[in-house]
């Protein structure tokens, strides 16, 4: 990305420290940032919507978010928890606004994320798995294990209790394991 | 497993395998799964799942959203991404009367950045046509493996999109229309500042401080010898006091190939008191200010992907201006590499002398007389400027003062007339 300063001393420092550079304007700050959580924040959109363009859209307005937004941002939390909580409300207001989202999801089934280095039926399953977890279970999943985000944060997204975040990250992967132990060349039927 | 086999919560065993206990807790259930099996068993299945979910990766992020985020910051609006569902899809998503709406807002949207791009596109081809081909020469970086490379924006698409691709192709084009004048000219290599040598640059600088016996021929052997190593004297200064050393401080411009014999020469004017020699590395500066400072000031100042076309005519107006400023620089430099400068001071062995035989009477009469006279024409003067200065003055006051002072003398004499 133009204007992109990421030299050593860049890439040393924490990401709290980039954003209070970002705070005072610093260009090359914000690009550091980009670099580091553009593969994840498009993951966390990708992997919640079928729809490659609208995952892209959405991870675009997250940055534009924090970029704009940057001056609000208070050092009480982590970044990484700042970035999320900003992608989950965008994610949030584009479902509450997309009036075709059952149909997008309904077309989805049948679009699978193009796959670098994973084997496609292996993914095809876990995604199937996933898409059957009850949707609060599964959010706190998803934040657990790919955003990986801490149950204090995970709660302060998702507006929960941390005992409730603890016990629906229980139930997701208990479910999980269920599900991908009746699949056949998951987990070997260990229960 | 319950509370009553088992000391731990099964969320608390989760817990502790995503390191979210303490550490005296985590050292406690670390124990147990030690001993407990079901417990162990129970962890392992968490590790399995969490093993199976790291394989949904994702295909990496679409080098668009670098270049949509891009132009989105820099035209402060939202670029929304094309989708890639196609037009059925499309189509049957955007039946409803809301969505019809938005699906006219984004046609209308890509349609204006269609328009803008190839707009934008015949702009900056139009300009890369029109610049002269004499100044592009002068654009070119010394050396392709010196500067920072460009690196190619992520878009396939080689139309540029705003106005830093448009500097970034319009210095492309640069380099390679100077390196086709260079490879198809090379007569006109004569008539253009050679930046391109393979060489460092170096400004070469000399001073030499020499005493002499004889101060009398210094000047002259100065300008003889600057003359023979086809230099100049760009400045020379001599002073002649009467009772002390005479100096001659002069700088030289040699060229650089015959600093060395010019010094020697200069040495052998008398006995050498000084000499430093130095050379300034001047390529990197050359460097620096012809490629990487302007490709990242431009890359740096753009604004948006809007206002490309009137951007992309300020950054060319900007880029030409630096062109000229660059040419003057360049000139001076090369000025300083191929004529070294010397500083050269020469100062005379003062002899104080005595002076031995003493004026004759005759002439000290004779001074005498006409110091005699100085001294009564001088007095004269003096007396008569001081009675032209004064004599309005004396009018005055005689004049105010005549009356009072009568009648206090009449008055004085009459008091004194009876005692008498």
């Amino acid at each position: 990305m133009p204007g992109c300063e990421s030299g050593s001393w860049r890439a040393m420092t924490s990401d709290e420290q980039l954003i209070l550079e970002l705070q005072q304007g610093s260009d090359g700050a914000f690009s550091e940032l980009f670099l580091r959580y553009r593969e994840r924040v498009w993951g966390f959109f990708r992997r919640r919507m079928n729809d490659t363009g609208q995952a892209e859209e959405l991870a675009q307005e997250t940055f534009l978010a924090v970029l704009h937004g940057a001056k609000r941002y208070e050092p009480r939390a982590t970044f990484r928890s700042y970035l999320f909580g900003i992608a989950f409300n965008i994610l949030a207001a584009s479902r509450r606004k997309s009036a075709h989202d059952r149909t997008h999801a309904a077309a989805a089934a049948e679009e699978m994320p193009a796959r670098s280095g994973s084997n496609p039926e292996n993914v095809i399953c876990i995604r199937q798995a996933v898409e059957r977890l009850e949707a609060g279970e599964r959010e706190v999943l998803l934040l657990r294990e790919f955003e990986e985000l801490s149950y204090e944060e995970i709660a302060k997204i998702l507006y929960l209790p941390v005992n409730t975040v603890k016990s629906r990250l229980f139930r997701a992967r208990m479910a999980l394991r269920d599900i991908l132990t009746a699949t056949p060349g998951s987990l070997g039927g260990r229960k | 497993m319950n509370s009553s086999t088992h000391p731990f919560e099964q969320e608390e065993v989760m817990a502790y395998l995503d390191g979210e206990l303490s550490a005296n807790r985590a050292a406690s259930v670390a124990a147990h799964l030690r001993e407990c099996a079901e417990c162990a068993a129970l962890a392992e299945q968490m590790r399995e799942v969490s093993s199976q979910l790291t394989n949904w990766s994702v295909e990496p992020a679409p080098a668009n959203l670098t270049k949509n985020l891009e132009a989105s910051r820099t035209g402060h609006s939202s670029v929304k991404v094309k989708k890639p569902n196609g037009i059925a899809a499309w189509l049957g998503g955007k039946l409803t009367p809301l969505s019809g709406h938005w699906a006219w807002g984004v046609g209308s949207a890509v349609a204006l950045a269609l328009v803008v791009l190839l707009f934008t596109t015949r702009r900056s081809t139009t300009y890369l046509q029109t610049v002269p081909e004499a100044q592009l020469a002068y654009d070119r970086p010394r050396s392709r493996t010196e500067s920072k490379p460009w690196v190619a924006p992520a878009s396939p698409s080689h139309a540029p999109h705003n106005a830093s691709q448009m500097a970034a192709e319009l210095y492309s084009e640069r380099a390679q229309t100077s390196e086709n004048l260079e490879n198809d000219l090379p007569a006109s290599r004569g008539s253009l500042p050679t930046f391109q040598r393979d060489e460092p640059m170096i400004a070469r600088t000399a001073s030499v401080s020499v005493m002499v016996k004889d101060f009398g021929p210094v000047e002259a052997s100065v300008r003889a010898i600057a003359q023979r190593h086809n230099g100049y004297i760009a400045n020379l200064n001599s002073a002649l006091p009467q009772d002390a050393a005479r100096t001659l401080t002069a700088t030289l411009q040699i060229p650089s190939a015959q600093l060395e014999a010019a010094v020697t020469e200069l040495k052998q004017l008398g006995r050498v008191d000084q000499e430093t020699q130095s050379g300034e590395e001047v390529t990197k500066e050359f460097t620096d200010r012809a490629t990487e400072q302007r490709l990242l000031d431009v890359l740096r100042e753009h604004t948006g992907k809007v206002k490309d076309i009137l951007e992309a005519e300020q950054e060319i107006a900007r880029v030409r201006g630096e062109i000229e400023q660059m040419e003057a620089d360049q000139r001076a430099l090369q000025t300083r590499v191929d004529f070294a400068t010397v500083q050269l001071a020469v100062q005379e062995e003062y002899k104080a002398s005595l002076q031995s035989a003493p004026p004759s009477t005759t002439t000290r009469l004779r001074n005498a007389a006409v110091n005699g006279y100085r001294s009564l024409v001088e007095s004269v003067i003096g007396i008569g400027v001081f009675a032209l200065q004064a004599l309005p003055t004396l009018v005055l006051w005689g004049t105010v003062l005549f009356l009072p002072g009568r009648w206090m003398w009449k008055r004085f004499r009459r008091t004194a007339a009876p005692q008498s």
